[in-house]
């Protein structure tokens, strides 16, 4: 396991049933507002759009960029997330 | 071209492709990243466009190389050849890695990659060191290699000599230390 974070871990130990987006990984207060403005509400909608991107690490990271403003960690850690989450349960 | 807006999703679908971007399908949500992503594409001026024309492009290109390395080498023999009725020593020696320089040549398209950088310099050892001697020939099929040549900021020979002249330098040294005349004065 390399360094990833508490909530990486705890985001990607169960489904996500109807956690909010702020759960994700690289997603905190602010941009998780910004999301929520532009519909992103659930993580699971996220997840809709990164399946959509079909899990393209460099469209998701320019999606997410684009979207809510996120830093290149941030894209990183959010994408980091969503895929580990994906190999595990989808 | 400018109006992406007004364009059907099977439109963007099929300009991503020509640009060579992967994409996924173009739906409300993604729509908005594709067209940045396509203005950002004509912007840089079509350059992943002709994807299956290029590889084409690319031969000729190749070839094309290879045509003009050709009558280099022809004038290179040509004038080391008249150059060898006015000095015959001289020229045999460079007709000789003329001749060798343009096999070379001929397997140059070869290593158009990574090596096309480490070969040129490597064999230019030798001719650098020949220029030192023939300072008058022209050596005009020399001009390619010597763009990579520019990387030895000092020629070899410069090296050798300085390394000789060090080397005399701490043997002199070395000798005068052995005549032992202040040694007298210590004791």
């Amino acid at each position: 396991m390399s360094s990833t974070s508490q909530k990486h871990r705890d985001f990607v130990a169960e489904p996500m049933g109807e956690k909010p987006v702020m759960a994700l990984a690289g997603i905190g207060e602010v941009l998780g507002k910004r999301l929520e403005e532009k519909g992103f509400d659930k993580a699971y909608v996220v997840l809709g759009q990164f399946l959509v991107l079909k899990k393209d690490e460099e469209l998701f990271r320019d999606w997410l960029k684009d979207t809510c403003g996120a830093n290149v960690k941030q894209q990183g850690d959010c994408y980091g997330c969503l895929k580990e989450w994906c190999d595990a349960f989808l | 071209m400018s109006s992406l807006r007004s364009k059907s999703a099977q439109d963007i679908s099929d300009l991503l492709d020509e640009y060579g971007i992967k994409h996924g399908p173009v739906v409300d949500s993604t729509r908005s990243l594709y067209e940045k992503k396509l203005k950002e594409a004509m912007a840089k001026g079509k350059k992943g466009k002709p994807s299956p024309d290029k590889t084409y492009y690319r031969e000729e290109e190749e070839e094309v190389t290879y045509e003009y390395r050709t009558p280099v080498r022809s004038d290179g023999a040509g004038d080391s050849g008249s150059y060898m009725r006015s000095r015959p020593e001289w020229s045999e020696r460079e007709f000789e890695h003329e001749t060798s320089y343009s096999s070379y040549l001929r397997s140059k398209p070869e290593y158009r990659g990574k090596d096309f950088v480490d070969e040129p310099a490597m064999y230019d050892t030798p001719s650098t060191y020949r220029n030192s001697y023939l300072n008058s020939t022209p050596m005009k099929s020399q001009d390619a290699p010597k763009a990579p040549k520019s990387s030895r900021l000092i020629p070899l020979w410069v090296q050798f000599a300085f390394f000789l002249a060090v080397a005399v330098f701490l043997y002199l040294v070395f000798s005068s230390m052995e005549t032992n005349e202040s040694l007298k004065g210590i004791e």
